[in-house]
């Protein structure tokens, strides 16, 4: 396999606030191959979020600060780049997707501009033929009447146009890697097939890398070659998505896929002993973790050792690799 | 729409000036002192024989110039200071301790102060009432700076590789021109009202250039036999402050869309 053209390693980042030092990434590694489709899952608050901005250097300077680990891009060490050199990264080589497509674009520009915008900054071309890639970008994500539309400012767009004025701006200078931070969380349920389809569509086209982050399995099982499951601020269990889905090998992500409701059950089954299972508990508060696995206290399978360290990342098989020490231990799992 | 239609007379009349009937408006002439209106001066004269009318009509340029120059200067010195401070949180309290410091004290004492440091002269008059009007400009683009800033398409634009100045230029200022473009009619309102008050107590346009606030001043000691003298120049400066003010409003109900509802 050649080199990763993202490589993540033990990064950590911290918030510091007036409670405290909340770790929300604390020591995560992961690499993302050329034109791979990772997914990145977790629970609200679990890190995916800010493991993205770290990457981008986005990390709010107000109270946030990357402590320590080192992000390789193309074998260029990121966190060490001056701004200016940073700037011409970010957008160009790697560039980001949000979550809110309907805040995520100035109201006072028409969406054109807003492509045209990117187009100018990193391919050095004159306003109108920036213009014109803009146009040229809002057809290839199929945007209807796209030399029309181009003009129009946000608030003409719905929520699904909107998304996809914001998939052409990532897209517009065929970046290494496109990080789609729950690309699809704020819209409705069509059109989140729709745009997901057009993200992929797109990423072949261009043969990006795409790290996308989201907490539905769905999602990452339709789209996905390998998955990350954080937990807490930390990574858990890493794996080919087939594997993953076939054996979870961290109770957490054992946890996350059980408590999804499912549709093909036998209808002689009774309803009570498929009761939707959830995890119990909630997320711990990322400022005084306590020592040992930040998962063992929701953890059904918790033994003494879980209470007392963090368990080390294994290879349970070949790419599967799981932080837990019961991973071995657990029953097998019932499936619905 | 009166007050467009008031001010663009107003303006056409005191660009106009010379071919609107009007006479040399400081030559002196001795013997038609402190005479009534009439066919040959509209308005009378003043205690030197000066033909009040032309004065009036030439003192509405002086008041406009003002007006208009410190509105335009306010307006751009004050955004420039209030995108800076409202982004960069590092100049942020400095700068807006020493605005503070400023709004602390009257605009006409300060005025007065500048003016007593220097000779009268209309530039003068201009920087003097610009500087207090700064800091409710650099106020209002601050504030609604603090408030674009935390929007996410401003972190969308970070995260394309947009530069800072970039970001001001492009993304913050053109969501703080439409509250900034009623300020700065307000703001022309004030800087006709402080040069007239400036030029009325004698620390303004200096006395040989006519302006309402000096031809009122000069008129103060005849009022109660001549009151003509005083209030046909008080008129004109009250129909172009409310003039100008009812721009203003209009612009404001234009330019925000959320009181938008004829439009």
């Amino acid at each position: 396999m050649s080199a990763p053209v993202l490589a993540v390693s033990t990064l950590r980042t911290y918030f510091y606030t007036r409670d405290g030092v909340v770790k929300a990434v604390d020591g995560v590694s992961l690499s993302l191959d050329r034109g791979e489709t990772l997914g990145v899952v977790g629970e609200s608050g679990c890190g995916k979020s800010v493991t993205a901005l770290s990457i981008m250097r986005l990390v709010p300077s107000a109270s946030g600060r990357i402590v320590s680990g080192s992000i390789r891009f193309d074998g260029k060490e990121l966190l060490t780049l001056d701004s200016a050199a940073m700037r011409a990264i970010r957008g160009n080589r790697i560039s980001m997707i949000f979550q809110e497509p309907m805040t995520s674009l100035n109201p006072v520009m028409p969406v054109g501009n807003q492509i045209a915008e990117t187009v100018a900054l990193h391919q050095h071309l004159p306003p109108r033929a920036a213009l014109d890639r803009a146009v040229e970008m809002l057809a290839l994500v199929k945007m209807p009447e796209p030399r029309r539309r181009a003009g129009e400012y946000p608030h003409q767009l719905s929520g699904g146009m909107r998304q996809r004025v914001m998939i052409a701006i990532a897209m517009a200078c065929t970046p290494t890697i496109l990080i789609a931070d729950e690309p699809t969380t704020a819209l409705d349920v069509t059109i989140q097939a729709q745009i997901l389809d057009l993200m992929l569509e797109m990423k072949e086209r261009t043969g990006a890398a795409v790290m996308l982050i989201t907490h539905d399995l769905g999602v990452i099982a339709e789209t996905a070659q390998r998955v990350v499951v954080m937990y807490a601020g930390r990574k858990v269990e890493e794996a080919p998505v087939k594997a993953l889905f076939a054996r979870p090998r961290h109770p957490y992500t054992r946890g996350l896929m059980t408590s999804i409701p499912r549709l093909n059950r036998a209808p002689d089954e009774s309803a009570r002993a498929h009761r939707l299972t959830e995890i119990p508990g909630v997320v711990p508060s990322l400022i005084d973790m306590a020592e040992g696995c930040t998962f063992a206290p929701r953890c059904p399978y918790a033994s003494e050792q879980c209470r007392v360290a963090f368990p080390p990342e294994v290879e349970a098989a070949p790419g599967h690799f799981v932080a837990c020490w019961n991973h071995d231990a657990l029953p097998e799992m019932v499936r619905a | 729409m009166i007050g467009g239609a008031l001010l663009l007379v107003i303006v056409l009349a005191s660009i106009a000036a010379p071919w609107l009937g009007t006479v040399d408006p400081i030559s002196i002439d001795p013997s038609h002192r402190l005479r009534g209106p009439s066919a040959d001066n509209w308005f009378g004269t003043d205690r030197f024989g000066r033909d009040l009318y032309s004065r009036v009509i030439y003192g509405g340029r002086i008041s406009l110039i003002v007006g208009l120059s410190v509105a335009a200067l306010a307006t751009l010195i004050g955004l420039a200071i209030g995108l800076v401070s409202g982004y960069l949180r590092a100049v942020d309290a400095v700068v807006m301790r020493v605005m503070d410091g400023m709004m602390a004290i009257p605009a006409i004492m300060l005025a007065i102060a500048l003016i007593a440091l220097s000779k009268a002269s209309v530039l003068i008059v201009i920087v003097a009432v610009t500087l207090p009007e700064v800091p409710r400009v650099v106020r209002l683009v601050r504030s609604i700076v603090l408030t674009i800033r935390e929007q996410p398409y401003i972190e969308a634009a970070t995260a394309i590789g947009t530069s800072v100045p970039r970001i001001m230029l492009r993304h913050l200022l053109p969501n703080a021109l439409p509250p900034l473009i009623v300020q700065a009619t307000y703001i022309c309102a004030s800087a006709v009202l402080i040069e007239a008050a400036l030029s009325f107590l004698g620390a303004g346009t200096p006395p040989e250039i006519p302006s309402w606030g000096n031809i009122m001043a000069e008129a103060r000691p005849y009022f109660q036999l001549k009151p003509w003298m005083v209030l046909l120049p008080g008129v004109f400066l009250a129909v172009t402050v409310l003039a100008i003010n009812l721009v203003g409003d209009g612009l404001r109900d234009m330019l925000d869309p959320r009181l938008a509802r004829r439009m």
